[in-house]
């Protein structure tokens, strides 16, 4: 169930979700808050089981801290991106795997990046991607109007139109929209804190 | 086997043992190490914590190692001893601090920190092992308020709003508990501790500090002036 969407721009990263969680074929919940900021750098979109991508994103979240604390510099998208896939194929391989797929999305050095993260531990790196039952819709939407060098007020909107389509036909997905934008380093505050 | 200090059964003696006066001698000597150390200094008052860090002078093409860290975004913390063993401390609780950030979706408190850092150290004196040579100061903000601690390697850890650690810290607390006050600012905290370090080493010395204030709760680590 679920949909989500990542794309990359110019300026940073835009992530799109619906709000609805399903409990077979009951909705759970309408104001599920399926994007989780990591910090202002990095965030990750949910689709799956949240329990197990809550876990997921607390981890990452400790193990960078600490990686930038012990070496003085930030974590790259990609490294964080490796984190989860990292413990998603441990998972796997002991027979106790997660049950999601994250849409990771942040900005660094290296500008906006996106990274599609599945069960399997696999990663791969995106300009735009979708995930939950409702990315076969999404992606519809995404292959005919995505084009490089976007803003991020466009990919805002075409996020916004991915995901408004696919709820218009995924009984997975609704109960409204919810869109995370990140600008690029340059834009955003020089000295990161928490 | 020979006497080597400490006391066990009959004539075989341990150093890991109390000794006769029911000290452990392996702590002592940790202790021992610790006076050695570099000049190290913490005062806290009701609005910030100021832990500063004498840098013994190296080689003029090696740098010297960093003496000041930042433990999480509201606490850091500094030591005096043998450096690896510091380090290693240093890295205890940054897990530490990440792992109640883990559980609690919250940050350390000081106190917890402290603790688990003393159980740690405590840990080293109740086995057949080399206890830590460190002393470590930490210094952080909470809901509870600005906070300093001292955590010796026996284990013993202190709140309090001035703490010496290291060579002469005996004389540099001696100059920081006369001239303390309640109401004493960062700019002369800052120069009350250079100066208890600096009577303390009978020149001007390189120091490094760290500082957290209640207002905005975060730990940073001073530009040297």
């Amino acid at each position: 169930m679920t949909t989500i969407v990542g794309i990359r721009t110019k300026e940073g990263v835009v992530l799109g979700s619906d709000r609805r969680a399903s409990k077979g074929f009951f909705i759970g919940s309408k104001i599920t808050q399926k994007i989780t900021k990591i910090d202002d750098t990095l965030a990750v979109a949910i689709a799956g089981q949240l329990s197990d991508a809550d876990y997921m994103v607390k981890l990452v979240k400790a193990e960078r801290n600490l990686i930038e604390l012990r070496r003085g510099f930030p974590v790259t998208v990609k490294e964080s991106a490796r984190l989860i896939a990292n413990q998603a194929y441990t998972g796997l391989k002991n027979y106790q795997p997660y049950f999601v797929e994250l849409l990771v999305g942040g900005v660094d050095q290296e500008g906006g990046q996106i990274f599609v993260a599945d069960m399997s531990g696999a990663i791969t790196s995106e300009e735009f991607a979708s995930s939950g039952s409702g990315s076969p819709i999404a992606y519809g939407v995404l292959e005919s109007i995505y084009h490089k060098d976007m803003t991020n007020e466009q990919a805002k909107e075409i996020a916004t139109k991915a995901v408004a389509a696919a709820m218009e036909r995924d009984p997975g997905s609704g109960n409204g929209i919810d869109v995370l934008t990140i600008p690029n380093l340059s834009l955003v505050v020089k000295e990161r804190r928490r | 086997m020979a006497d080597i200090g400490g006391s066990g059964i009959g004539n075989t003696r341990y150093p890991y043992y109390y000794g006769p006066e029911g000290r452990l001698l392996l702590v002592d000597s940790a202790l021992e190490a610790v006076g050695r150390g570099s000049t190290t200094i913490g005062i806290k008052t009701s609005t910030f914590a100021l832990i500063s860090s004498h840098i013994k002078p190296t080689k003029p093409l090696v740098e010297a190692s960093e003496k000041i860290f930042a433990i999480d975004g509201h606490v850091g913390a500094t030591g005096s001893g043998y450096i690896g063993d510091i380090l290693q401390l240093i890295d205890e609780m940054r897990i530490a601090a990440q792992k109640y950030r883990f559980t609690y979706d919250s940050p350390i408190d000081i106190k917890s920190l402290a603790r688990q850092l003393s159980s740690y150290l405590h840990d080293f004196t109740i086995y057949a092992v080399r206890p830590q040579a460190a002393s470590i100061i930490i210094a952080g903000r909470d809901p509870a308020g600005v906070q300093l601690y001292q955590v010796d390697p026996s284990g013993t850890y202190f709140s309090g709003s001035g703490f010496a650690i290291g060579q002469y810290s005996d004389t540099a607390i001696d100059i920081v508990q006369k001239e303390y006050t309640e109401d004493i600012t960062i700019a002369q905290a800052v120069q009350l501790s250079d100066r208890a370090i600096e009577k303390a080493l009978g020149e001007k010395p390189l120091v490094e500090r760290g500082l957290v204030t209640a207002k905005d709760a975060t730990f940073e680590k001073m530009v040297n002036s």
